[in-house]
């Protein structure tokens, strides 16, 4: 059992969704009972699979790959079949599997507009296997057969069962992640081509991810390695999405149905940052160091433009898209300061933006489903006629606005804090600069949560609402879809410890390269070239 | 001139034929004179009949390609004029199960159309005999020989709806652009056979890949032979032929063009490319750059207005033979990586774009046109063809896992692999295009699947079984190549610079 | 003055180029067919020519090819003016525009 949980345990967790899919393909599209029982079944499958291999993994050694699966896939790229768990991208599957099934669990009585259950929850499981293989591949096309296999099933989500400006939102948001992440292809293959041996000066022709990530970018000169540093930049940064190209994000958000919703916050922007500090920092130290300031301008640009985003805004799901742009902000602040502390605490961020997030959309959902409306101006009052949802929101807002003692605290504060003393080689003032903004954001952050939980929840319920049958409190589905990740944020909140101490060694390990020397990575290139002699 | 031909050749002796490495051509002959027999002996009540030989005689076919691939050897004939390697062996492969799928798709099309068939499947396996005889040629005569089999059929079988204008108008337009063309493909190959002294390729190859700047008869001489097959494979600035014979001609025929003919016009370009000008890559590169950085870009752009399927479907045509040339632009740096990124692509190609006509085709059996706005809420009335299409559509996009995606890895691979600024920039421009295309292919998916039908007229389609099975064929392969690329990538791991020593 | 292959080559070069813009201005499909048939007979020429000056025999084969492929090739662009003609009296390149173009 444990050699099959070590050798093949992830690939199970990785297409048990699948599976469930293609089950799900051969019943009738009338038995819907059956194709519920089945989705919440294999995703509960898969959080089972993920319980045992949290409890099988080797905490001990969380710095290094685990589970390790290594096979041959496509021989004539020299691309190889390679999984692997650790520290970093643990905390990003537990959250997958564990999401998952909520979503599930609440689409047991949520199937949007226009119906048909089969293709929608079919859907979903498709989007489950692509976000974890995502999490767990370990070769670079792997990766990004699993980063694009996400693409579909979100697009007809929305496509589909999104609102009335669907099919807009629905391109926008194909269309500027396809642009990325062809670009981003490119950069990979560039990587393939000319990355070298740095003890024998040899070209390595490989997509392995732990081989490109100890050989860090040697033999690449440095404006090869800007460039490519570059295509990756847009293939990640626009999945965050990172300022200016996070447009996609309200329009995929407001239109999206509440599942959509709920998984493109909860595990689809991390996505983007994940493939950041998995891929594009450990591969391309030099090119980071050099990129840093300016990616740190974006992310402080993104958590005031989110921030003020969100206060022209009147519609609620719109308010949080625009406070995810804000908050992926400062988990990309925390990546730009590119040491262990900052990208521990971004991590965090990722784990805590998508459990609050989640949160906030489930709970936006079923706003819109008793109230018809999203409109901020038109509800109010939901304490009175709804009490417990009331809380809910209040609950989450105060941690969204990063209440120390709730998850989103952790994200946010340390992030900051990182800002202060950025790695070596990287401009000091300038993030000492950014520091303060961020600071700034946080109060802006505070304040148009608070807005919205003033206008929504407080006060007297309005004349329209008032003796509208169909508001009731939170019913017994939304509690069991929502109480593990009200749970968690506090849980996370009160003992942080828990995801820092898994994610640290890993973190450690991805920035063991030129980033540690004194003077930073500046020049690095040059100098292996010359030992290359040329 | 008699005694010219007296004083070189003194006796004639008959050359060596290898029966085996000519056993496909063959074959596809004796079934292709069947056909016609059998339209000649029986008329009418072969009606029923030709179809099935025509697709027996396609199968049959395969077998001695399949015997000849076990058997692995390379052969040669006619010192060097006909050649069978692993890469002749896929092309005809691809060729012949091309014409398998064409012969689905037409089966009812052409009975139920009030047609005289039998010379339809005559003139259609006339035509796959180019096709696979191109695949072999490596002798200028040869491939002239084996482009006009191919062609001239073409010519008729584009104008098969006789007795409506517009197929008229498109056999008439092919028929004028495609004879233009080889005109000059033929001028081109005089220059080359004056620049060099031979016609066979390897001679031509050794003759002008010499050190120094090649002479102007011999550049302009390549350049013309490029342009000739520039029109043959629709490449911008010689694509116009392109949509209008597309819409006039019968569907499967237009899937047959868009596909083979290509595939063909594709071969004819590699030979020329990879055997012939090896070595004179400062010419030609230039040349095949700015036709593809074109072809996909105005191909792309002009696909984006398009409100007709069989016409976005030519000019996503158009810019899918951008992609396929991208890597030709980089043959002299990478030759093996180009020419097994081509080929992939063609394979690859091959099924999803027949896949996309199948389904248009079935489509067009309850709507009768093939207007973009009759696909608006197909899902209500046709889910399997409409899951069927988002396949196609999003494999030609190139989304993974569907079998598009591997097909442009590999050829920004190569461009990349090439490490020169030409490639890279090429590599910029397929990545920029794919998104292009995707807006107009993400388009049609929003319409089929979230849009109600028109009149909400959701009666069912009868789709015949022959379809049904070109439909499952297509679409097995589309997924297969995208979710199992090293299939693909194994067997169109070729190289065609044994013959030249490279 | 001796005539020397470069004078064939001229000849043939100011044929192919009347055929190639006979076939670009002139509408009048049989004049288009025509002007193929001067472009292939300068590719003829062209052939011969080198032929000769080469002492090289392939030349004057590939000839025989061309001879034949453009018979071929006229017999099927006659057939298909037939058809034209029979759906409409005249065959003028520029009338025939059911499609876009």
């Amino acid at each position: 059992m444990t050699d099959f949980l070590n050798d093949w345990g992830l690939t199970a967790i990785t297409f048990v969704p699948l599976a469930g899919a293609l089950v799900m393909m051969l019943i009738p599209r009338d038995n819907e009972g059956a194709h519920k029982q089945i989705s919440l079944g294999a995703s509960l499958l898969a959080l089972a699979l993920g319980v045992v291999l949290l409890f099988d993994f080797d905490y001990g050694s969380a710095g290094s790959l685990q589970f390790v699966t290594d096979e041959k896939w496509i021989e004539v790229i020299n691309s190889r079949y390679i999984l692997g768990l650790d520290g970093m991208s643990l905390p990003l599957m537990a959250l997958t599997v564990l999401v998952m099934p909520l979503v599930f669990i609440y689409s047991w009585n949520h199937i949007p507009e226009p119906g048909n259950g089969k293709a929608f929850l079919i859907l979903m499981l498709i989007l489950e296997t692509g976000m974890i293989g995502t999490f767990v591949a370990q070769d670079l096309i792997l990766f990004f057969v699993f980063f694009e296999v996400v693409l579909l099933p979100m697009f007809f989500m929305i496509a589909v069962w999104g609102g009335p400006n669907r099919r807009y939102a629905s391109l926008k948001f194909f269309l500027f992640t396809l642009f990325g992440s062809a670009l981003m292809l490119l950069g990979f293959l560039a990587l393939f081509f000319l990355s070298k041996d740095p003890a024998t000066g040899e070209l390595l022709r490989t997509f392995d991810m732990r081989a490109l990530t100890d050989v860090a970018g040697a033999g690449i000169v440095r404006s090869s390695q800007l460039l490519i540093f570059g295509g990756m930049f847009l293939g990640f940064g626009i999945k965050v999405p990172l300022f200016p190209f996070h447009t996609w994000l309200p329009d995929a958000h407001t239109e999206a149905p509440t599942q959509g919703s709920v998984i493109l916050a909860a595990i689809l922007l991390k996505l983007g940052t994940y493939g950041f500090i998995r891929i594009a920092i450990p591969m391309l130290p030099e090119a980071a160091e050099a990129w840093a300031p300016w990616i740190g301008l974006l992310a402080v640009i993104g958590i005031i433009y989110g921030a003020l985003g969100c206060l022209a805004q009147t519609d609620m799901k719109r308010l949080i898209a625009f406070s995810s742009v804000a908050h992926m902000g400062f988990v990309m602040l925390g990546i730009a300061t590119l040491t262990d502390f900052g990208i521990n605490a971004a991590i965090f961020g990722m784990v805590a933006h998508g459990l609050i997030t989640g949160m906030l959309f489930f709970v936006a959902g079923s706003v819109k489903e008793r109230y018809h409306t999203l409109d901020i101006g038109r509800l109010g009052g939901m304490l009175i006629q709804a009490p417990r949802l009331g809380w809910i929101l209040g609950f989450i807002t105060m941690a969204s606005l990063g209440l120390p003692g709730l998850a989103g605290f952790w994200g946010e504060f340390p992030a900051i804090l990182a800002a202060y003393q950025p790695a070596n080689g990287i401009p000091v003032e300038t993030f000492r600069t950014y520091m303060v903004i961020a600071a700034v954001g946080t109060v802006l952050a505070a304040g148009y949560l608070l807005w919205l939980l003033q206008r929504t929840a407080m006060g007297e319920p309005s004349e329209e609402f008032a003796d509208d049958p169909n508001i009731t409190d939170v019913s017994r589905i939304e509690w069991i879809a929502w109480t593990p990740m009200l749970a968690l944020i506090l849980v996370f909140g009160v003992a942080p410890g828990l995801i820092f101490e898994i994610t640290d060694p890993a973190v450690v390990e991805s920035l063991n390269n030129c980033l540690q020397l004194p003077a930073g990575c500046e020049g690095v290139a040059e100098a292996t070239q010359a030992a290359f002699g040329g | 001139m008699l005694a010219l031909l007296a004083q070189q050749v003194p006796d004639f002796v008959r050359p060596d034929i290898d029966w085996h490495a000519a056993a496909p051509e063959l074959t596809l002959l004796t079934f292709g004179a069947l056909v016609t027999m059998m339209d000649i002996v029986w008329l009418e009540k072969g009606r029923k009949l030709t179809s099935i030989v025509a697709s027996i005689g396609l199968l049959a076919t395969m077998v001695p390609i399949i015997t000849l691939a076990v058997d692995g050897a390379d052969r040669s004939m006619f010192g060097g004029a006909f050649v069978v390697d692993d890469y002749a062996l896929i092309m005809k492969a691809v060729f012949i199960l091309t014409g398998y799928v064409v012969i689905l798709l037409s089966t009812n099309y052409i009975a139920e159309g009030d047609y005289w068939e039998n010379e339809y499947y005559g003139l259609l396996l006339s035509s796959i005999l180019g096709m696979i005889l191109m695949a072999s040629a490596r002798d200028l005569i040869t491939i002239f020989v084996a482009l006009e089999l191919l062609s001239i059929p073409a010519y008729m079988l584009a104008t098969w709806r006789k007795r409506d204008l517009k197929s008229n108008e498109a056999g008439m337009k092919y028929y004028l652009m495609g004879v233009f063309a080889s005109a000059i493909m033929l001028y081109g190959m005089s220059l080359l056979y004056g620049g060099s002294g031979s016609t066979l390729l390897t001679d031509i190859n050794e003759s002008i890949s010499g050190p120094g700047d090649p002479s102007a008869v011999v550049v302009l001489g390549i350049i013309f032979v490029i342009v000739g097959f520039a029109f043959k494979v629709s490449a911008v600035p010689f694509h116009t032929w392109a949509p209008d014979t597309y819409e006039g001609a019968p569907t499967p025929i237009t899937a047959f063009l868009s596909v083979a003919s290509k595939a063909a016009g594709f071969v004819a370009l590699m030979n020329m490319l990879f055997v012939g000008f090896f070595g004179r890559d400062d010419v030609y590169e230039p040349v095949i750059w700015i036709l593809a950085a074109l072809s996909m870009t105005v191909g792309n752009l002009i696909a984006l207005r398009q409100t007709n399927m069989v016409r976005l479907l030519a000019y996503s045509g158009v810019a899918q033979a951008g992609y396929m040339l991208a890597p030709l632009a980089v043959a002299g740096d990478v030759p093996d990586s180009a020419l097994a990124a081509t080929v992939g692509y063609l394979v690859i190609y091959a099924a999803m774009n027949l896949g996309a006509f199948a389904v248009v085709i079935a489509v067009a059996r309850k709507t009768r046109t093939a207007e973009i706005d009759d696909y608006r809420g197909l899902f209500h009335w046709a889910p399997g063809l409409t899951v069927a299409m988002t396949v196609f559509l999003f494999a030609l996009a190139g989304i993974p896992p569907l079998g598009g995606w591997w097909a442009k890895f590999r050829i920004m691979g190569a461009v990349i692999e090439a490490n020169t600024a030409a490639g890279v920039v090429m590599g910029i421009f397929v990545a920029v295009n794919s998104v292009i295309a995707l807006y107009y292919y993400a388009r049609i998916g929003v319409k089929m699947w979230a849009e109600p039908a028109p009149d909400d007229d959701t009666a069912p389609v009868r789709v015949p079984v022959s379809l049904t099975s070109a439909l499952v064929l297509t679409a097995a392969a589309t997924i297969a190549f995208g979710v199992l690329p090293g299939l693909v990538g194994e067997v169109t791991k070729v190289s065609l610079l044994a013959g030249v020593g490279g | 003055m001796e005539l020397t292959t470069t004078w064939y080559l001229v000849l043939s070069v100011l044929m192919f180029s009347i055929g190639a813009v006979g076939l670009l201005v002139r509408r009048n499909p049989l004049v288009m067919f025509m002007c193929v048939e001067l472009m292939l007979n300068a590719v003829n020429i062209s052939f011969v020519a080198f032929g000769a000056d080469l002492n090289d025999v392939g030349g004057q084969i590939s000839v025989f090819f061309v001879l034949v492929v453009a018979a071929v090739e006229v017999v099927v662009g006659l057939a298909l003016v037939v058809a034209i003609t029979r759906r409409r009296s005249d065959a003028n390149a520029d009338d025939i525009s059911v499609l876009r173009g």
